[in-house]
């Protein structure tokens, strides 16, 4: 289970290094963020917001908006970490990241208790992006008008599969589509960036209301 | 690269990495003190995937047909097949195609 995952990773992380060239990143600054965030969506997106000057509010703002989840994600192996020490608790949730969450959760209601499994697949992925980045920043300067052969749609392909293979339920539509229509709209009439967070806010709150007024049909 | 420009590169990431490290680490913190309700929950998850789909619609909608037949292609591949990363070839294969041919 593990090794096809670190697999995908590594294919991912030269992805991220070649669209981080053709996007005019410095491989120092593409190998910080995948050593130090380890966090492919945030990455991706992070790309498509930088350009001098760097907006460095809409870059926080986007960072935040995703990775709100992590928080429950961690809180929900909180239950599995609270014996160990603090230490090894925040080092276990450092790496923590979406698949090896949600493999390390498959285990642990399987019965396992070995909070090694998460640690450990954390570190493996983690190595295997940092890898992935750097053949991908190796050889990614080497190709000269990336659009011929495609390669300028990375970044949005990537995000694209990501939301798809997230939670494709009948209930995300109506999220979704208010998200992308408030985007939309934002970033034609709002200044610069803020249609990020229009998008995502929009999304978050239609998902809210869509389900109590569900609860309430079920209700009567 | 100009000195200023590393350093506010550098900024940006730091703050970045501050906001990924903190979110991981924040659900123990969290959790230690009070539990999570379901409707934060719904909020939070809803969230996260709107804030991609922000971001690419803008690229679609403003994009070349390339990069829409890309979108077409990597988001029906990935549906299709399950599988991320055949998603993220076909659209890299299509919108190279289209640009060979129009």
């Amino acid at each position: 289970m593990m090794l096809p995952l670190a697999a995908f990773t590594v294919a991912f992380g030269v992805a991220f290094g070649v669209a981080a060239t053709h996007r005019g990143l410095a491989d120092w600054e593409a190998m910080l963020m995948s050593v130090f965030m380890f966090a492919a969506p945030s990455q991706f997106a992070a790309l498509e917001l930088w350009q001098s000057p760097l907006p460095l509010l809409a870059l926080a703002a986007t960072t935040l908006t995703i990775h709100t989840r992590h928080v429950l994600m961690s809180a929900a192996l909180y239950p599995w970490l609270y014996p160990l020490p603090r230490r090894q608790q925040f080092a276990t949730v450092g790496f923590l990241t979406d698949s090896s969450w949600a493999m390390a959760l498959g285990e642990y209601q399987r019965g396992e208790r070995n909070v090694g499994v998460l640690l450990g697949g954390g570190i493996a992925l983690w190595s295997a992006w940092v890898v992935g980045t750097a053949i991908g920043l190796e050889f990614g300067g080497g190709i000269t008008a990336p659009e011929r052969f495609g390669l300028d749609v990375i970044m949005m392909c990537f995000l694209l599969v990501i939301i798809v293979g997230s939670s494709p339920r009948a209930a995300m539509c109506l999220p979704w589509a208010a998200a992308a229509v408030s985007a939309l709209l934002a970033y034609w009439w709002l200044p610069a960036y803020l249609h990020v967070v229009v998008g995502a806010l929009t999304g978050g709150l239609v998902a809210v209301l869509a389900s109590g007024k569900e609860r309430q049909e079920v209700g009567q | 690269m100009s000195w200023l420009a590393a350093s506010q590169s550098l900024l940006a990431i730091a703050i970045m990495v501050a906001i990924t490290t903190l979110s991981r680490a924040g659900g123990l913190v969290i959790m230690s003190r009070v539990p999570i309700g379901p409707r934060v929950r719904r909020f939070v998850n809803a969230m996260s995937s709107s804030v991609l789909i922000a971001v690419i619609t803008p690229m679609i909608v403003h994009g070349d047909g390339g990069t829409r037949l890309a979108a077409v292609a990597a988001g029906g591949t990935a549906l299709w097949l399950r599988n991320p990363l055949l998603g993220i070839a076909s659209g890299i294969c299509s919108a190279s195609l289209w640009r060979w041919l129009v």
